[in-house]
């Protein structure tokens, strides 16, 4: 029995570092002096939320961003894990593209981008492949992982009970891969969520947090810059929830960890 | 990922077949389920060269009959149940259930293994389900024969739980129900209860007697505990290793419910255990010139 045993509790000692950066935050803008450059206090940075909220520039840039990644998201992870189910159920598959994708892997997002700008510009088109691409390979990998993994012995209880192909992708390859389709989805979705940041910063979109984030350097708001980065964060963070919830829904059948 | 086994399903589930629930089968089950093996060999190939597991296995079980095997490590007797179930089918010789050659696996073969093997995933109940999948019986009755097959095995009132949630002698009594749901022909058991401490183990046994004579299919058990073998089977097996042979079979001559305090049960017990740590009668093999020979210390 420890303190984090109780729901309250345990949310209160999640607020307590957020908390005391706030208020070292606070303390380092009211020092004046060259810190109030570096340092907007709280009370500008709510005045600069406020105002973002009204105008509703800040709605508009978090749902085109969220947009983004989302559609990036749906794409790169489905072609993802459907090829990582397909390269682990037939291995001359896995020979052909396994070798060019783990070297193309290793390339990080940001690399991606010269060439993509080159070839298509630097308008929505670039960005989305640019958050297909992120989401794409920890799903790849992970779903191939997964489907490799699934014991033999589960695979013979089918043989014996006569199972189709179809049946035993479905009651036997696809649950028992289950918690690794899921990790590589939760990746995905994080990769996701940056990479459309980080390609609307620097590739340049219309409206979404990156952009905002991106004409604030250039006028020196730097409380513009704290409050897309506060909504930047939150929003990742709710969406990691979120997806944690629905994991552990769908993997109810699992034993608890110890 | 190609092998597609093509399920024979036994008669007796077709539709048109008598719709006999667990009890009352006896006289549709009594005159099937015979097994015969002749002259079986098995080799293994282990770094390049092959290695004999079984060699010239000869056994017939009749129908309704429980058959206990006995012996060491390595006697080749969960390779006998894999290939008689039909997951494997690289031997020599021939393996007939009711005169019909054994090829691939069968709804007329089923099979409870050491490890449960119930689907984490699935509840008890859907696990059970599982096995009907590819029968004949009606979706509409599948529920009512999950469920007598769970109270069969006396997990009534655990229809939702998963694996995780029930403790290891639970979990083999369902996979003892899964196996019988399709009711086959033969029911394989390869060391059913090795993974279950004594006072379970008796426990389940009990109850594995109980549906046995319940139930009268063709049972084969594959065991490393003699006592067992003798409480339970018509027949004893007892194999050798190196390469797997039968060297003697035990004729169990006592009527079922049987009493485990019973002296012919200890007297061939002790008999069986002197055969299993004898030095082998047969030294043609060359590999066991220079081998020095303990006794195992499997059977308890």
């Amino acid at each position: 029995m420890s303190l984090l045993d109780h729901k309250p509790a345990r949310f209160a000692v999640g607020l307590v570092a957020p908390a005391l950066l706030l208020a070292w935050w606070q303390w380092q803008a009211s020092r004046g002096g060259s810190n109030a450059v570096a340092f907007a206090s709280l009370s500008t940075v709510g005045g600069a939320a406020r105002e973002l909220i009204v105008n509703g520039t800040l709605l508009a840039d978090a749902a085109a961003t969220l947009q983004r990644a989302f559609t990036g998201l749906g794409i790169g992870a489905t072609l993802g894990i459907a090829l990582g189910i397909a390269m682990a159920m037939w291995p001359l598959l896995d020979r052909l593209l396994g070798p060019l994708l783990n070297a193309l892997r290793q390339v990080p997002m940001i690399g991606w981008l010269p060439l993509i700008g080159l070839w298509f510009g630097s308008d929505e088109g670039s960005e989305l492949i640019v958050i297909c691409l992120s989401a794409f390979f920890p799903a790849m990998l992970n779903a191939h992982a997964g489907v490799a993994q699934v014991e033999r012995r589960y695979l013979e209880v089918g043989q014996i009970y006569g199972f189709s192909a179809s049946q035993r992708f479905r009651r036997i390859l696809l649950p028992a891969a289950m918690p690794m389709l899921l990790t590589g989805l939760t990746q995905s979705l994080a990769f996701a969520w940056i990479a459309a940041i980080a390609a609307e910063l620097l590739m340049g979109a219309s409206v979404g947090l990156g952009v905002t984030m991106q004409q604030a350097q250039t006028q020196q708001r730097l409380d513009i810059i704290l409050v897309t980065i506060a909504v930047t964060a939150a929003i990742g963070f709710a969406i990691n929830q979120l997806v944690y919830r629905i994991r552990s829904s769908l993997l109810a059948w699992q034993a608890p960890a110890q | 990922m190609s092998f597609e086994p093509v399920p024979q399903r036994p008669p007796h589930l077709s539709q048109t077949g008598p719709q006999t629930g667990i009890a009352g089968a006896e006289s549709a089950r009594s005159a099937r389920g015979a097994l015969t093996i002749s002259s079986l060999d098995k080799s293994f190939t282990i770094s390049g060269t092959a290695r004999k597991v079984l060699d010239g296995i000869n056994l017939t079980v009749r129908p309704g009959e429980f058959v206990s095997i006995v012996g060491a490590s390595g006697c080749g007797k969960s390779t006998l149940l894999r290939l008689i179930v039909g997951l494997d089918d690289e031997y020599t010789g021939e393996i007939r259930l009711d005169g019909e050659r054994v090829a691939t696996t069968s709804l007329d073969r089923g099979i409870v293994f050491q490890d449960h093997r119930l689907f984490p995933w699935m509840t008890l109940e859907q696990n059970v389900e599982l096995a009907l999948l590819n029968t004949d019986v009606p979706k509409s009755r599948r529920a009512q024969i999950v469920a007598d097959h769970i109270a069969l095995v006396n997990l009534t009132g655990f229809e939702k739980a998963y694996p995780h949630q029930l403790s290891g002698g639970m979990a083999q009594r369902a996979a003892i129900a899964r196996a019988l749901v399709t009711e086959p022909k033969l029911l394989l058991l390869d060391e059913p209860l090795g993974a279950l401490d004594a006072l379970t183990r008796v426990h389940v046994q009990n109850e594995l007697q109980r549906i046995w004579m319940q139930q009268r299919s063709t049972m084969v058990m594959v065991t490393h505990d003699v006592e067992e073998a003798l409480y339970l089977g018509d027949r004893v097996i007892v194999m050798t290793p190196h390469p797997g042979r039968i060297r003697r079979i035990v004729d169990v001559d006592l009527p079922h419910p049987r009493d485990r305090r019973s002296p012919v049960l200890h007297r061939l017990k002790d008999e069986i255990l002197a055969e299993l740590t004898a030095a082998p009668t047969d030294t043609t093999d060359d590999a066991r010139g220079n081998l020095v020979l303990l006794p195992t210390r499997e059977d308890r």
